[in-house]
């Protein structure tokens, strides 16, 4: 091979790289599954001991528990509103929404403030928010009819069984005025 | 998997956004082209076109080119700047007005329609491309045929300054005027700085009639501080001193330069303002100007010099300036709490002091600067009635109706934020004016009214807030009717009693709608329900009153900025809430014992009226700590003529506060209005001053 086709050859070599590699970083940018192995994200908090999961794409972010104004005219499951950076948000207690017992705050509760598809943020109040899992599709089961109306799949995460919430389900409040 | 469907969404709605803003553009356009057509033909105009009627087309073509970009539309958008291009190109006189590029304006205007409907779908940059390219292509080859024009603008009596200060199209403007063999003079005149605009308006109107104002340029020269001189250059079919004799203005001289001529005097209104203008050299740098202007003597072919001197702001944008705002007043609030402190202590009171100055001066230009933010975010409603009286434009053409609207107040201003979440309510309020209250022609002939109905929209400033009334002389609303529907909806039981005020309450009632079938323009029974909700949400209030047969009229009450507010802050058990100061009439101490009660319900004697009370605790049933109290306090809320005393605990001063509306799974709360950020003790909510009256009123009713 002469010396300019060996350059060329190395050149068209060098393009391919180039362009395998801005392919893969991509790709790993975007969750880097491929489309066969789907795997969604879940964010898994505990409330009253039990570990629950919701959607990583509804989370805007977790808070500390600060002082909570409560609001008139509410829905118990309302605790009141926090201020966050500028916007005055609602928080559900969702112990008291899913109908289990209450326990006293501590060191680890925290509130997870969410947001919908419709822009509208919600804080719930849980007691610790533990991990992010990822967890292939193929792996997670519809729930059980006893399980509830919030719960909509489950999964198995260890020795135990994650609840994934339904938040639409969850934040439904048919309030009467 | 949310985030794509959020996007598809976004996309569709930005499309519908881009449609309905070019239909309106691009009926324009049509209305703007055929008049273009009208004049070419016409035999008095010569085969001139009036310049405004161009600037207009040429405008509508910009912001179509404007918005196709804005919203990624590309191939439209080069087809809009085909037109802007050959539009320029009359502008210019480039192209006659007879060149073949016009006629395919239409043809432009037309397939641009006839492409909108599809914009969204997901192969319209595929699909359009090709007609887009092809009319493109014509377009090109017509205007390659464009005119030299020949420089003319040598021989005027004109101070070169003042060619120079002119842009491409006004020096074109000048030329056709010349080649039409029109009268160019020079106006020179002086007004007062503070009604300039009037004046100013006023003589170019008069000019108008007999020619055109080719340009308007301030001038410098010596004149009294108060007051500001013009030069405008104006081409008239009558001579300089025809001209000056019309313009019978005081401070105006009138000075031929299409050839070398004496000054002429206006005939002024006061005799000593003649005699010393007349005084006054000749208007200065008179030479028989020679020199052909420089080339390219203007700036850059400005061709948006008629849009305003404004900018487009992001209503987002004013909103985090004005959370800003908020966020330094609570901080110098802080600096103030850390000023008295340093103050009670003899060791540092000297720096508590010098602090103190400091605060003073900061806290005066946080409120300059407040002021200032909250003056860029009024606008006018004079927006808002033109939009109305484009839908009842339309409307007339859908429902064949014919109804004249009248708008008075439309220099009142209100902030931008609210003008926005108010055109929808005010939309709905008219439209239902339209269609329900307005009878047809034939029903109004047999009743002796005018065969045509009018709807009056009035705004005012009262205050603290802005009234605007929407009033009609249609049939009034029927109670009868509304009962009655009511009843048949299950809203209230059949035989019921009402009276008047709840009849009418009851046409806020979600899902009401008196009409059988649903027109295309209302009765879909989302209406003033969705009013009220929208103005209540803005702290304001909506009220209906009629008189069978002569007409209705909805009041709309809002104030006047939603952004920082001063509110009051007040302590009920153990909790606090703000109360917006703007309904705050007046605050009192008193004694528990003083409080009467009549009739199960606590009043007050305030000055010889019975003040209706209420109290807070009750009101939001919060939890009673039973605390026995000696002195209550009393805030005194009054919205329109309706007037509420609130029982509360604790008065705990003013304080400026941002509203902000409440976000969460529950979206109304009743007699709340918002909440405002209390640093680090979290949110205080802000109270609905006008739920709180309605409740009252209603409760005073059913007694």
């Amino acid at each position: 091979m002469s010396g300019s086709e060996s350059q060329e050859r190395k050149q068209a070599e060098a393009g391919a790289d180039w362009e395998s590699l801005a392919h893969s970083a991509a790709h790993a940018k975007l969750g880097g599954a491929d489309e066969s192995e789907m795997l969604r994200e879940l964010l898994v908090f505990l409330l009253n001991g039990t570990r629950y999961a919701i959607s990583v794409d509804r989370v805007r972010e977790i808070v500390r528990l600060r002082a909570i104004t409560p609001m008139p005219h509410v829905p118990e499951e309302i605790l009141g509103v926090i201020p966050l950076r500028g916007a005055v948000v609602q928080v559900v207690d969702l112990r008291l929404r899913l109908e289990l017992e209450s326990t006293a705050a501590t060191r680890r509760t925290r509130i997870i403030i969410l947001h919908g598809d419709d822009g509208r943020i919600t804080g719930i109040l849980v007691d610790a928010v533990q991990e992010v899992v990822r967890v292939p599709e193929d792996e997670i089961r519809p729930a059980a009819a006893g399980d509830g109306e919030a719960v909509a799949e489950i999964f198995l995460r260890g020795e135990d069984f994650v609840s994934i919430l339904d938040l639409d389900r969850v934040m439904e409040f048919h309030v009467v005025q | 998997m949310a985030a794509r469907h959020k996007r598809k969404n976004q996309q569709s709605k930005a499309h519908r956004e881009f449609i309905s803003e070019s239909e309106e553009t691009l009926e324009g356009m049509r209305g703007g082209l055929a008049d273009l057509m009208d004049q070419r033909v016409d035999p008095a105009r010569d085969g001139e076109i009036d310049p405004d009627l161009i600037n207009t087309i040429f405008r509508a073509a910009h912001s179509l080119k404007g918005l196709a970009g804005m919203f990624g539309l590309d191939s439209l958008g080069r087809l809009a700047h085909h037109l802007e291009d050959v539009l320029d190109g009359l502008r210019l006189g480039r192209n006659s007005p007879n060149s073949p590029a016009i006629d395919l304006l239409d043809e432009a205007v037309r397939l641009f329609a006839s492409l909108l409907p599809q914009v969204g779908s997901d192969d319209f940059e595929e699909n359009s491309v090709s007609p887009v390219d092809d009319l493109i292509a014509r377009i090109e080859v017509a205007l390659e045929d464009a005119v030299n024009v020949p420089d003319e603008l040598a021989g005027l009596d004109l101070d070169p300054s003042l060619l120079r200060a002119l842009t491409e199209y006004e020096e074109h403007r000048l030329r056709e005027n010349l080649r039409r063999g029109r009268h160019l003079s020079l106006v020179d005149t002086t007004f007062e700085i503070l009604s300039f605009e009037e004046g100013l308006a006023e003589i170019s109107a008069a000019i108008k009639e007999v020619g055109e104002v080719v340009s308007t340029l301030p001038s410098p020269g010596e004149v009294p501080e108060s007051q500001i001189r013009f030069s405008l250059l104006a081409a008239t079919k009558i001579s300089a001193e025809e001209l000056a004799a019309r313009l019978e203005f005081s401070h105006t001289s009138v000075r031929s330069i299409s050839a070398p001529a004496a000054v002429e005097e206006a005939h002024p209104s006061e005799p000593d303002s003649a005699s010393s203008r007349a005084s006054e050299p000749p208007e200065a740098g008179l030479q028989a100007g020679s020199e052909p202007p420089e080339a390219g003597a203007a700036s850059e072919m400005d061709s948006l010099r008629s849009i305003s001197a404004t900018v487009r702001v992001d209503i987002k944008k004013l909103d985090d300036l004005m959370n800003m705002v908020g966020e330094l007043s609570i901080q110098r609030a802080s600096i103030l709490d850390i000023v008295q402190r340093l103050s009670r202590e003899p060791s540092t009171a000297r720096i508590g002091g010098e602090l103190g100055r400091v605060h003073k001066l900061l806290d005066r230009k946080l409120n300059e600067l407040q002021s200032g933010v909250l003056e860029v975010r009024m606008v006018p409603l004079r927006q808002v009635f033109e939009k109305l009286s484009r839908v009842v434009r339309r409307l007339q053409r859908d429902l064949g109706k014919d109804v004249a609207i009248d708008f008075s107040g439309s220099d009142t201003e209100l902030d931008k934020l609210i003008v926005e979440q108010l055109v929808d309510p005010l939309m709905h309020v008219v439209r239902n004016a339209f269609d329900h209250a307005i009878e047809t022609a034939e029903e109004r002939r047999n009743v002796g009214k005018p065969e045509r109905g009018e709807i009056f929209i009035t705004a005012s400033q009262r205050g603290n807030h802005v009234v605007i009334e929407v009033r009609d002389d249609g049939r009034g609303i029927d109670f009868d009717l509304v009962r009655r529907v009511a009843a048949e909806r299950g809203l209230v039981p059949a035989d019921a009693q009402m009276t008047e005020k709840e009849t009418l309450d009851l046409l806020f009632e979600p899902g009401f709608s008196t009409r059988g079938s649903i027109s295309s323009t209302s009765g879909r029974g989302v209406g003033m329900d969705v009013v009220r909700t929208n103005l209540v949400a803005m702290g304001g209030m909506v009220e209906i009153s009629t008189t069978a047969g002569l007409g209705s009229c909805v009041t709309l009450t809002l104030p006047i900025t939603l952004a920082i507010i001063q509110a009051l802050i007040v302590g009920v058990e153990n909790q606090r809430f703000a109360i917006p100061l703007n309904s705050v009439l007046e605050t009192l101490s008193v004694d528990p014992g003083s409080i009467q009660t009549s009739e199960g319900r606590e009043l007050l004697n305030l000055r010889g009226e019975a003040l209706p009370l209420r109290r807070l605790s009750d009101e939001f049933r919060l939890t009673d700590t039973g605390a026995a109290r000696d002195r209550q306090f009393v805030v005194v809320l009054g919205l329109g003529d309706r007037r509420t005393g609130l029982l509360v605990d604790t008065l705990e001063g003013q304080k400026d506060t941002v509203i902000k509306a409440i976000q969460g799974p529950i979206e109304q709360v009743r007699g709340i209005a918002g909440a405002t950020e209390d640093g680090e003790n979290g949110a205080i909510l802000v109270i609905d001053v006008a739920s709180i009256l309605d409740d009252a009123a209603r409760r005073r009713d059913a007694a």
